[in-house]
């Protein structure tokens, strides 16, 4: 059963396109993550869906209603803003009481939620304080607790970690999972971070360009990305993509310096003549250094770079004016300096082959 | 201590300058000295005599300032002349007049002045029509800011959202507030004028007589009030859409999402930002309406009868009409006494808006 129903969404701003035909159909319940670069449309796509934004095509339905032009307040969704958009001239415990007030409860009822919404969130002590004297991470949780307060089926966020500092990031990616199980919302997350999306959603959306170009889970999206676009998005360090042709009569890939053939490709290959204009692409992980016993492609390639990160070191390797990232753990990286020749081999069912000409993988 | 000129500093070694050594660039003497002659010539001296030798003791101070100064303090030097220019026609004014108001004296009389000490202040605060000129003022201020206050927030709501024409309309609306007192008093005098006027013109139309507005006492307030209020409505405007366009967008949006009503949404989000800034407008006009007197005294010269004549224009009359100078600035410390009182004011909350800031 779908909770959130968008299709043909179409947004102008003068002669910008911010959304040109986006379709999104998100399950009760679901976490939903839309996952793109800045000016992509997320937030757009957001505010379409809140109804801050009025769509110039397309409808929006939810719950079996249809709220393309309904008011935003009378759409029943929650929405966190991702300047948390807190009254900064009322308390905490008014800003949480501030939905509640419309809804014509009774006060000892709308004291009783704040006090709940307050222990969810762990923010009782913060109740008398005005937002400017909390912390970062205290405003996000007053932003949360606010948009969850009328318990609406719909709850939308948007970038709402961004102004939130790396360490805060990763508690409330934990938060957000938690608060999700408990209160079984329906989530739609606008995110630039793909370790956001990777981590917290169950399912993901790709944005580029006011257009979804890939909808999947987070495992679909990060072995098989639908293209080169999201290919470079999803994962980190992102996957490295080397420009190659189609050789030896439409059954090989062809790099400068390696021929690579079998993969999951090889088949599809078929269909295109020699010559085609390809990119490879293999993930920094999925690359090692050979024992000399091991099956597959191999090459040797030059150190250029090292950056240690602690667990893993991400090497910078050239071969023939080709630069391109492995990863490797730590203990096995530390061997190698800047300069070394290091022996290079891959398992060919990890390879991903797209069409350089429209972006699409090939499988 | 000070830097010793190079030219003495042999006569410094022997013998250290102090605040007593008399020397022409010795300035704290020349303002001790001063600061004795002063009173004493006021309370012993004849006028004529005491505001001589006065001069000389102001004199005298300024000399031994600026030989201090040369070649030393080349740049407190240069803004020398602005200072005693500003010295002549402002402060030795302010301190002849606040010595003035301690004395029996009427500047269209050759009689010298003789101290009376606080008799002035007596007769001025027994006097009842003090007092009844202080109402007409509380009438007006109260009158003239109250109505600012409304059409100034009014206007500022309707300026805050974009329409056609938006930027043009603002541009009129501030006109009034860059004329000055006089023009706006001639203006309003020809509005109102019985004959001619637009509005006596424009009764015409409906009653076939010419209306005289400035006629009885209760319509020739509401001229003035209206004239005053036109002048400076756009300027409490003016602060309360700074105010309005402070408020973040996206508050309102929030808002919007959490269902909060219009009128929710303006007590709990656009008011908190415009509440200091209302209280900014409305003591700043109510120490400008405090002070009225060119509005009334192009309009109505405080008729009919005294009916409009506020403190301001009472002043006037009793220092140029009456020649009653000392009761005259006697009476014009007391306005003063009040106006700092509430420029104080003023001055504290805008230090608490930055604040919050």
């Amino acid at each position: 059963m779908s909770d959130l129903l968008v299709s043909g969404a179409v947004k102008r701003f003068g002669d910008v396109e911010a959304l040109r035909g986006v379709d999104l159909e998100v399950g009760a319940g679901e976490f939903f993550c839309v996952l793109g670069p800045s000016g992509a449309g997320k937030t757009t796509l957001l505010r379409a869906v809140a109804g801050l934004e009025r769509l110039d095509a397309g409808t929006i339905r939810s719950g079996g209603r249809d709220l393309t032009h309904a008011p935003v307040q009378g759409r029943g969704i929650g929405m966190i803003f991702q300047t948390f958009a807190l009254y900064p001239h009322l308390t905490v415990h008014d800003n949480l009481a501030y939905p509640l007030r419309e809804a014509r409860l009774d006060p000892a009822q709308i004291e009783r939620r704040v006090g709940e919404v307050a222990e969810l969130l762990r923010i009782g002590h913060t109740l008398r304080r005005r937002p400017a004297t909390l912390s970062g991470g205290e405003q996000q949780r007053v932003a949360i607790g606010r948009a969850i307060i009328r318990r609406s089926k719909l709850l939308l966020l948007d970038e709402p970690l961004t102004n939130l500092d790396a360490k805060l990031r990763h508690d409330t990616r934990v938060e957000f999972k938690r608060l999700h199980r408990e209160l079984r919302m329906t989530m739609l997350y606008a995110t630039p971070d793909q370790l956001e999306a990777l981590t917290m959603a169950e399912r993901i959306g790709v944005l580029r360009e006011g257009r979804i170009v890939q909808v999947g889970t987070p495992r679909d999206l990060y072995q098989a990305p639908g293209d080169s676009f999201v290919a470079a998005l999803v994962g980190a360090p992102r996957m490295n993509l080397l420009p190659a042709v189609l050789a030896n009569g439409g059954r090989a890939v062809a790099l400068p310096f390696l021929e690579v053939d079998g993969g999951p490709w090889a088949t599809a290959l078929g269909r295109f003549p020699a010559g085609t204009e390809l990119w490879f692409g293999i993930r920094p992980h999925d690359l090692a250094p050979t024992v000399d016993a091991q099956a597959g492609p191999r090459f040797r390639a030059t150190v250029h770079l090292t950056e240690p990160l602690g667990d893993v070191t991400v090497l910078d390797l050239t071969v023939g004016g080709t630069v391109f990232k492995m990863v490797l753990p730590e203990e096995r990286a530390v061997r190698y300096r800047v300069g070394d020749e290091v022996p290079v081999g891959f398992a060919v069912a990890n390879t991903h082959v797209f069409s350089r000409q429209t972006g699409t993988a090939i499988r | 201590m000070t830097q010793t000129p190079v030219t003495t500093a042999t006569v410094a070694a022997a013998r250290p300058a102090t605040w007593w050594t008399p020397r022409w660039s010795n300035w704290r003497l020349a303002l001790v000295v001063a600061a004795v002659v002063l009173p004493a010539s006021a309370l012993t001296l004849p006028v004529n005599a005491a505001f001589w030798l006065s001069l000389a003791a102001a004199t005298l101070v300024a000399v031994t300032a600026v030989v201090d100064a040369w070649g030393r303090r080349r740049g407190p030097l240069l803004v020398a002349p602005a200072l005693a220019l500003l010295f002549v026609t402002n402060l030795f004014p302010l301190m002849w007049s606040l010595g003035l108001s301690f004395f029996r004296y009427r500047a269209n009389r050759g009689a010298a002045p003789v101290f009376a000490g606080f008799a002035n202040y007596q007769t001025v605060f027994a006097s009842p029509i003090v007092w009844d000129r202080l109402q007409t003022t509380a009438l007006v201020v109260i009158l003239t800011v109250g109505t600012q206050m409304i059409v100034g927030f009014l206007l500022a709501l309707l300026f805050e959202k974009e329409f056609p024409g938006r930027r043009v309309l603002l541009m009129l609306v501030l006109t009034p507030m860059m004329l000055s007192y006089v023009a706006i008093g001639a203006f309003f005098r020809y509005y109102y004028e019985p004959t001619f006027g637009l509005l006596s013109q424009a009764v015409r139309v409906f009653t076939g007589r010419p209306f005289i507005l400035l006629d009885t006492p209760a319509r020739a307030l509401a001229g003035i009030i209206v004239a005053d209020a036109w002048m400076w409505s756009p300027f409490v405007m003016l602060l309360v859409l700074s105010g309005l366009v402070s408020v973040p967008a996206y508050l309102y949006e929030a808002a919007e999402v959490d269902r909060a009503s219009w009128w929710r949404r303006f007590w709990t989000i656009t008011f908190p930002y415009i509440r200091s800034l209302l209280l900014l407008a409305l003591l700043f006009r109510t120490i400008e309406a405090f002070k009225i007197f060119d509005v009334v005294f192009l309009l109505t010269e405080g008729g009919p009868g005294t009916s409009t004549e506020t403190i301001g224009v009472y002043v006037y009359r009793l220092a140029f009409q009456y020649f009653r100078t000392g009761e005259s600035t006697a009476l014009a410390y007391i306005l003063l006494f009040i106006v700092v009182v509430l420029t104080n004011l003023y001055l504290y909350f805008v230090k608490q808006r930055s604040a919050e800031a």
